[in-house]
């Protein structure tokens, strides 16, 4: 039945992932994922119908090989985070199809899905809330492996010393609890509890951000390393540029549950395209005083996702806003071979058809807010 | 009190608590000790400098031993500059500024040694022309009332939990100026705390004066709080890790607001962070800490470019850099912070350093003023300093 239903949506879906089918079925694909929506209800009739939603991750496609990463980048509320938790099933899929190593896991029951959970991990931000209090090191790393039978009963205290060892922790660390540990070392704790059950696939919530400079670079060299050893593939959620710089092959730019630009890492740091993206990029600060980068900086905060503008989510903030721009959502269009950009300036459908899109710049319809700030 | 392993023996225990009462309460009695003027007032060493820290120690008494949070601090901070202090966390530069403003948790914590002179300006000079100054370590409670809020003002790092969700931004604006200021108006203070906003770029004033915290995004509590640090027309801003809750793009925005603010206003700002970034762009003059010592000073210039101590080196090797190759591993500073408590006099970062010498196993260095801005803490540059 798993088999049908990946059949039919192949059929079904636009002719960019088709394309993405053609491509991917040459190479190993772990994971592939079709125009997934997650919307949350925010309000209910009478009757308890959702009558408004929002909407967190928003249509969102991207394949991902064997041993690669993916970075996904952007700011607070824009839905990265819901994005890997949808991806692992966590919230019910709202629209959009997850292939797993082939196998349509969209329309999995809970049960079922337990079958998939040994191959997918989740490493979480704060490793001062994600590892229980009363539990000792080995039994948080070994609980899973023991639940799974990832390895038989007798052989599990090895196991848990070897993994641990790969991460990096001392045995003698196997009988003591997680509040004596600093932070980094809290972290390489997750990173085994994560691996202990052979995943395939990892998601790695930012797994660097509360962690001090130094330490962020041993954790960051650990991953990396694991990875060429056990052949894993990360999905990076991050909001630091420099880190994501660092460790993935590709990165998926995100505003408001949108896909703004994906392509590979190297290319979209030598031309980021979409205008939001060259403002990300911008306000990194650079750790030079005699460096003075062109900022671009951005006016006003990201809009509610509850009520998000219209046409391209990011015309309100644009500094190259066009009038078609809040009249129409942007395609997906390759701009570059294999670097994407959901902007109106690179597609030039729109941009050689001047007669019949306004392609003049506009100032969007200002709220009363930013309304004072042109009187002055 | 040597610990064995990880644990406390209950003899041991018994004896810290007994240790810790007793030292609580002499420094808690030397603090109600009435004082004069004369007590608490100290000429500055430099009339162009803001705060002089001097050897400034604040320790915190807690039940698995004293924690030497800072350990012998001393910086200046001259008149309308940006002093940056970084370091990782629990490096003591939370500590230092909660020192200056005199709010560290008594009273398990306290300050036991040194001096923190803070230039008024309203106390005249001494006869050979110097400004004199609070010794804010001194200063009696009722006093530091009215520097604290108006002369030295703090930004937090967590704008949503340092603003009271109860009250609106309006009366928590205008708070400040009623407590500074006991003759002024409703009105004038309203009017006031509204040209406040509006010089932290908010644009509907009024509006936001009326609202809650809760109704405001992350960026525009961080701009209120500016806000509320501004209402006084303080000398010296203490802005601690203002924009690490922040996204990269508002944090840009609070960043290019308060430069703006500094050079508009004229005060001096002393940024905490551990963001080596954020200080590239933003500070005239850093000051490096690590495990409650200050290791290295200097100028923007010198620590970004001539970076002398090894863990600056390591610190600005491991941040990976947008700009940079990423196609070697990271470098990475091996081992961790050495426990706070029963530190060993000699130097921290021994165990972590890859250029260590001989030296380093005897006493903590005593740091060398390699040029007329920079100073480092270090052997290896003491060596250099004696063969001259």
């Amino acid at each position: 039945m798993i088999e049908q239903k990946k059949d039919n949506s192949v059929t079904d879906s636009a002719p960019v992932s088709e394309e993405k089918v053609t491509v991917s079925s040459s190479k190993d694909v772990v994971l592939r994922v079709e125009h997934l929506k997650k919307y949350f209800p925010i309000a209910t009739d009478f009757f308890g119908r959702p009558t408004a939603y929002l909407r967190a991750v928003d249509d969102i496609s991207f394949t991902l090989e064997r041993g690669k990463t993916i970075g996904i980048v952007g700011e607070s509320g824009c839905g990265k985070t819901t994005l890997g938790r949808t991806i692992l099933k966590l919230y019910d899929i709202t629209d959009g199809e997850i292939y797993f190593e082939g196998n349509n896991i969209t329309g999995l029951s809970k049960s079922a899905m337990k079958k998939y959970r040994t191959d997918m991990q989740l490493i979480f931000q704060d490793p001062y809330s994600s590892l229980s209090p009363r539990m000792t090191v080995g039994n948080i790393i070994g609980e899973a492996v023991r639940q799974h039978n990832i390895v038989p009963k007798d052989e599990v205290h090895d196991y848990v010393l070897d993994i641990m060892k790969k991460c990096g922790l001392r045995p003698q660390f196997y009988d003591r609890y997680p509040h004596e540990f600093s932070g980094g070392q809290r972290q390489r704790i997750c990173i085994a509890r994560a691996l202990a059950v052979k995943p395939k696939l990892v998601i790695c919530d930012e797994p660097v951000s509360a962690l001090d400079v130094s330490i962020q670079a041993q954790i960051i060299n650990l991953l990396k390393e694991l990875q060429t050893r056990m052949g894993l593939t990360y999905i990076f959620i991050s909001h630091d540029l420099s880190v994501v710089k660092y460790i993935t092959d590709r990165i998926m730019v995100m505003y408001l549950g949108n896909m703004m630009e994906t392509g590979d890492t190297a290319g979209i740091f030598r031309n980021p395209l979409h205008p939001y993206t060259q403002a990300l990029f911008s306000a990194v600060p650079v750790p030079d005083p005699d460096v003075k980068m062109k900022r671009i900086i951005l006016e006003g905060d990201i809009p509610s996702p509850a009520n998000p503008p219209s046409g391209c989510k990011f015309h309100t903030r644009c500094s190259k806003c066009m009038g078609v721009c809040a009249a129409k959502a942007p395609r997906y269009v390759e701009a570059e071979a294999g670097h994407f950009v959901a902007c109106h300036l690179y597609d030039t459908e729109i941009m050689n058809r001047g007669d019949e899109y306004d392609l003049t710049p506009y100032t969007p319809p200002v709220e009363s807010e930013e309304g004072e700030k042109t009187d002055e | 009190m040597k610990q064995k392993g990880n644990y406390l023996s209950v003899k041991d225990s018994r004896a810290i608590i007994r240790y810790n009462i007793k030292q609580m309460k002499h420094y808690e009695a030397e603090k109600r000790k009435p004082r004069t003027l004369a007590e608490y007032t100290v000429p500055m060493r430099d009339n162009r400098n803001l705060i002089e820290i001097d050897s400034l120690k604040t320790c915190f008494f807690t039940d698995n031993g004293t924690v030497m949070s800072v350990n012998g601090v001393s910086f200046d901070i001259p008149k309308c500059k940006i002093v940056g202090v970084v370091g990782e966390s629990g490096c003591g530069k939370s500590v230092t500024s909660l020192s200056i403003m005199q709010l560290v948790q008594a009273p398990q914590g306290q300050v036991i040694e040194g001096q923190i002179r803070f230039n008024a300006g309203d106390l005249g000079q001494t006869e050979d022309g110097r400004d004199i100054g609070y010794d804010i370590a001194k200063t009696p409670t009722a006093e530091m009332y009215r520097i604290r809020g108006k002369d030295i003002t703090m930004i937090f790092q967590e704008p949503m939990t340092s603003l009271n969700p109860v009250f609106t931004i309006g009366y928590q604006l205008d708070e400040a100026s009623f407590i500074h200021n006991p003759g002024i108006s409703a009105e004038d203070a309203k009017a006031h705390s509204i040209e406040m906003l509006k010089k932290v770029g908010i644009s509907m004033p009024e509006h936001t004066y009326a609202s809650y915290p809760h109704e405001l995004s992350g960026g525009m509590r961080q701009r209120v709080m500016i806000a509320m640090a501004l209402v006084g027309d303080p000398k010296l801003i203490i802005a601690d890790e203002p924009t690490t809750a922040l996204d990269v793009t508002i944090q840009a925005q609070i960043l290019e607001l308060l430069k703006d603010l500094q050079k508009k206003q004229g005060c001096s700002i002393m940024l905490i962070t551990h963001d080596l970034g954020v200080i590239a762009e933003m500070a005239d003059e850093v000051v490096v800490m690590y495990a409650g010592r200050v290791i290295e000073k200097g100028t923007a210039h010198d620590i970004f470019h001539n970076p002398l101590h090894p863990y600056t080196i390591g610190l600005q090797k491991s941040k990976p850099m947008i700009n940079s190759d990423v196609n070697e591993p990271l470098y990475s500073i091996p081992g961790q912070v050495p426990n706070p408590i029963n530190l060993p006099n000699s130097c921290y970062f021994k165990s972590r350093c890859s250029k260590c010498v001989e030296k380093c196993e005897g006493e903590y260095p005593r740091g060398v003023q390699v040029s007329d801005t920079h100073w480092v803490c270090c052997y290896l540059y003491e060596e250099k300093a004696d063969a001259k």
